[in-house]
């Protein structure tokens, strides 16, 4: 028994390494730019995948807002790098908004070390400040997705509504990655730099979520998510560690949310939206919730489906296949395509073995 | 003077505007339990099925006229009322007591209705023309009462005292309540619950069709009129109180009035920033909204 | 300065109102170091009500409750959070069984050890020699050795409660509340938990609700009878049982009818 579940245990380590090894080839195989650049965001889709995976499927709490984390990362991210293709100067929409000079809190964006502090401050003190509020008073359950829920239209309105300052709709566009443009066979090396960064931090937020999973602090995510209050009754103070691992993945999305930038050159408030939210959750159901690889996999996997189905003849019919893929995960396959692969396929076999058996 | 009568008006049509678009839910999600994701969408459908009925009245009598209206708020009820029932058979049925699956799995079933109002009404909005008995409004001094707000007051108020009366004087409502209150009772005491679920679950679908009428006549509709109002209504029965049919109506009207107070001074989608801000933070001290149902469970759900 | 005191929990004119309902009123009960103290009664007389006030699931109207630890200073349990309540040596069982279904047994027992409860310990905790001979130790005497590995949710019924009474001991509490053990328990299993709370008793004291009378015959020291949030009578278990009133609204027929108000 133990062995199996050590072997069980590497499996899913395996199957990463395997992705990864894939994936390092891909740049030097894919036929164009935005295909690397594609599977560039698929890596950032991955990590926030992982960070919604440890709120989400390790604690239970089910949030509707990620959005807001990953956009403010995206924000974060873009306006350094705007700023920096600018010379510092001031935006289009500022000058549109009638703006004389660079807002205070544009300006620590002037300075790469300081806007990469941000990117990962900003979302984690929200967060936390957040959390701090929510968790005390014990609101858990889907009032919590609700409330998450709701502030991801507030931050998405707010982020409308000041266009001077956020760019509006349009969101800030118009920029290169950190280590300069991706674009065209010339930029090739800014763009395998840039596809590496991201893969190496996915790589390590793997390894930590792992390592986290797999201490006692993991054991208790789950002891919360199945009985809240018995972990009250244990001696734990349940909303310290909820606050903990709901700021942790505030700021790993927030950091997806920064490479995105990267490969995607803008970023828009329909990245904060609580239809975006609520498909990065897609991600982590599809894949399979509570383990971390499901987590990877199911953001490649509905990615890449979207990527191949989206444009084209099937655009039209590709939001009734991933409403319906949806639907079918939460009613049938509880474990995602990980639980198909480590339950339902064994129990399909035993049970076939066992009519054989019978005949 | 005439400000505050009008900013009364005003807040109690807001008001009304989210009541009744959250009192479908707060039968669905506050009696049930299932959080129903596709509620905008049957909002939506309902505003569609409007514009459907004038465009057959235009077809056969030349002209849509005033009449279509009145025909069309009972054809959105039976409408989205079969598609809840539906939906209840097919999907909602596995999931009782699995609250955050509901919520997943018919946010799935929104995203396959919006696809489908886009692929039948194409993805430009739609105009719904009022019927002539909502055009203008009335005057009285410095203020003007829009016919159209006041419809809203109307039938906001219709459909409330349906739902009460239907709750609490009729054999089926007192079903209902038991089959919500206690599943394994009732059925004990032979009340066919399957059926009692499915017709619920269908009431309230048929109720955010009728709101849905009333949207239409507001704006263009298109097919992501409903999740202008999905977090609305939601924060509306939170912040009354799950279960709770007046808690709803207060929770509206708060959010009604304070969204009217607050646009006052600020511009539209700040005033729905800090309102949400503020229900938030309500909720900071009652978590589990206005009135509250004691449970002794330890862990619920 | 410790005093050494005879009670370990005093709970002084406790009341609870539900919305206007008095769950409790006026409750004064001691409990004694080292015995096994039994709540009885009727259904509705306040049984759960009052081990939710000492673990502070919920809130009295009115009264306090204090806990006399072994060789500390006493504490004042009334207004605490529950979680520092458990860390003060305090553990409870719960009517339905609760343990965490997804983890082993053996994760089980780690996540209920005393200390190492902060976030930033749990992350670089190691399990040390001696906490893990302890847990075995635990499971040995619940007769759950064997199944370290399982989880949790695949335990039978009895198995369960077992492991709930262990999670609870590991923690080496001077006090455990138990809410109906023996639910769901056969006669054999049944008496197997007397034997173990007996063992167990030597270690700490223990406060039991329950409603089967052979269980009560068979370990308790003392016991109060709790009737519509009263304390009926308070006493050994022959008292209880020869007590007039006692059978009347409990043991004896009369009390169905008052169970109904």
């Amino acid at each position: 028994m133990k062995l199996k579940e050590k072997l069980k245990g590497r499996g899913k380590h395996i199957c990463f390494l395997v992705i990864v090894v894939i994936l390092a080839f891909c740049p030097f195989l894919a036929s164009s730019t935005s295909m690397v650049q594609f599977f560039g965001k698929c890596i950032c889709y991955a990590i926030v995948a992982i960070a919604l995976d440890l709120i989400w499927g390790y604690t239970g709490m089910l949030s509707l807002g990620h959005g807001i984390y990953f956009g403010l990362g995206g924000y974060a991210m873009a306006m350094y790098l705007r700023l920096r293709d600018n010379g510092g100067s001031l935006t289009d929409f500022m000058q549109t908004g009638g703006l004389k000079e660079l807002p205070f809190f544009w300006k620590p964006f002037l300075h790469m070390p300081l806007a990469l502090i941000l990117v990962m401050l900003v979302p984690g003190v929200l967060a936390a400040v957040l959390g701090f509020f929510v968790f005390h008073s014990r609101i858990k359950g889907v009032y919590f997705s609700i409330i998450t829920q709701a502030l991801t239209w507030a931050a998405y309105s707010l982020f409308i509504a000041n266009s001077k300052y956020t760019g509006g709709n349009n969101g800030i566009t118009d920029f290169t990655s950190v280590f300069g443009s991706t674009r065209g066979t010339a930029n090739r090396g800014n763009l395998m730099a840039m596809f590496f960064t991201a893969l190496l931090v996915l790589v390590l937020i793997y390894i930590l979520a792992s390592f986290l999973v797999k201490s006692k602090f993991g054991k208790l995510l789950i002891a919360i998510r199945d009985g809240e209050n018995r972990t009250y009754f244990s001696g734990y103070c349940v909303n310290n560690y909820k606050n903990f691992i709901y700021t942790l993945s505030a700021v790993l999305t927030a950091i997806g949310g920064a490479l995105f930038v990267n490969f995607n050159g803008s970023i828009t408030p329909s990245q904060m939206t609580i239809s975006y939210s609520i498909t990065m959750v897609i991600w982590v159901a599809v894949g399979g919730r509570g383990t971390i690889i499901g987590a990877v996999i199911g953001a490649f996997f509905i990615n890449m489906c979207e990527y191949n189905l989206s444009s084209g003849a099937l655009a039209d019919i590709w939001q009734y296949i991933i409403g319906a893929i949806f639907c079918i995960t939460i009613l049938f396959f509880k474990g995602g395509i990980v639980g198909i692969v480590t339950e339902q396929i064994p129990a399909w076999i035993r049970r076939f073995g066992r009519k054989k058996e019978v005949v | 003077m005439a400000d505050i009568v009008n900013t009364l008006f005003n807040g109690l049509s807001l008001g009304s505007i989210y009541l009744l678009v959250a009192l479908g839910l707060s039968i669905t999600f506050g009696l049930m339990g299932v959080i129903n994701m596709a509620h905008g969408e049957f909002i939506m459908i309902g505003a569609y099925m409007t514009y459907v009925m004038q465009q057959i009245f235009v077809s056969i009598f030349g002209k849509s006229g005033s009449l279509y209206y009145i025909v069309a708020i009972p054809f959105a009820f039976l409408v989205t009322f079969l598609l809840g029932c539906i939906l209840e058979k097919t999907l909602i049925t596995r999931l009782y007591g699995r609250k955050v699956d509901s919520l997943l799995a018919t946010w799935g079933i929104s995203l396959i209705l919006q696809q489908a109002a886009r692929s039948i009404f194409g993805s430009q909005g739609v105009n719904v023309t009022a019927p002539d008995f909502l055009k203008n409004g009335i005057k009285l001094g410095p203020c003007t009462f829009a016919y159209n707000r006041i419809f809203i007051i109307i039938m906001v108020i219709i459909c409330l005292a349906a739902v009460w009366l239907l709750m609490n004087k009729t054999p089926f409502g007192a079903q209902m309540r038991a089959t919500m209150q206690n599943r394994s009772m009732a059925q004990c005491m032979g009340i066919n619950s399957k059926r009692v679920d499915c017709i619920t679950f269908a009431l309230g679908s048929g109720l955010a069709g009728v709101a849905g009428c009333s949207i239409a006549l507001l704006g263009s509709v298109d097919s992501t009129v409903g999740q202008n109002y999905i977090v609305y209504s939601f924060m509306t029965v939170v912040l009354g109180g799950v279960g709770n049919l007046l808690g709803t109506v207060i929770g509206a009207m708060i959010i009604g009035f304070s969204s009217i107070i607050v646009e006052a001074y600020q511009s539209a989608s700040i005033a729905r920033a800090i309102v949400l801000l503020i229900i938030i933070v309500f909720l900071q001290f009652k978590p589990k909204g206005l009135f509250v149902i004691r449970s002794r469970s330890l862990d619920e759900e | 300065m410790a005093e050494k005191k005879e009670n370990v929990l005093e709970i002084k004119h406790i009341s609870v109102i539900f919305d206007g309902f008095k769950a409790l009123t006026e409750v004064d009960i001691n409990v004694k170091r080292h015995t096994i103290h039994f709540f009885i009664g009727p259904n509705g007389a306040g049984k759960t009500t009052l081990l939710d006030i000492i673990c502070a699931k919920t809130k009295p109207t009115l009264g306090t409750v204090h806990f006399y630890p072994e060789n500390r200073n006493k504490i004042r349990l009334t207004g605490m959070k529950e979680y520092k309540i458990a860390n003060e040596g305090i553990g409870r069982k719960f009517q339905v069984p609760s343990v965490f279904v997804e983890l082993t047994v053996k994760e089980n027992m780690i996540l209920s050890l005393k200390g190492h409860k902060g976030v930033w310990e749990s992350i670089f905790y190691k399990l040390s020699r001696e906490e893990e001979e302890h847990i075995m130790e635990v499971l040995k005497k619940v007769g759950l050795e064997e199944r370290t590995d399982i989880l949790a949710g695949s335990l039978a019924h009895g198995e369960k409660q077992w492991l709930e009474i262990a999670m609870q001991l590991v923690q080496k509490p001077e006090i455990i509340m138990l809410d109906e053990p023996a639910a769901g328990m056969g006669k054999p299993e049944t008496f197997r938990t007397g034997e173990l709370l007996k063992e167990i008793k030597k270690e700490c004291t223990i406060i039991v609700v329950e409603h089967d009378m052979d269980f009560v015959k068979q370990i308790a020291d003392t016991v109060t009878v709790l009737h519509e949030g009263k304390v009926l009578m308070e006493g050994n278990v022959t008292e209880a049982l020869a007590d007039k009133t006692v059978q009347a609204v409990y043991l004896g027929r009369g009390g169905e009818r008052n169970a109904d108000n």
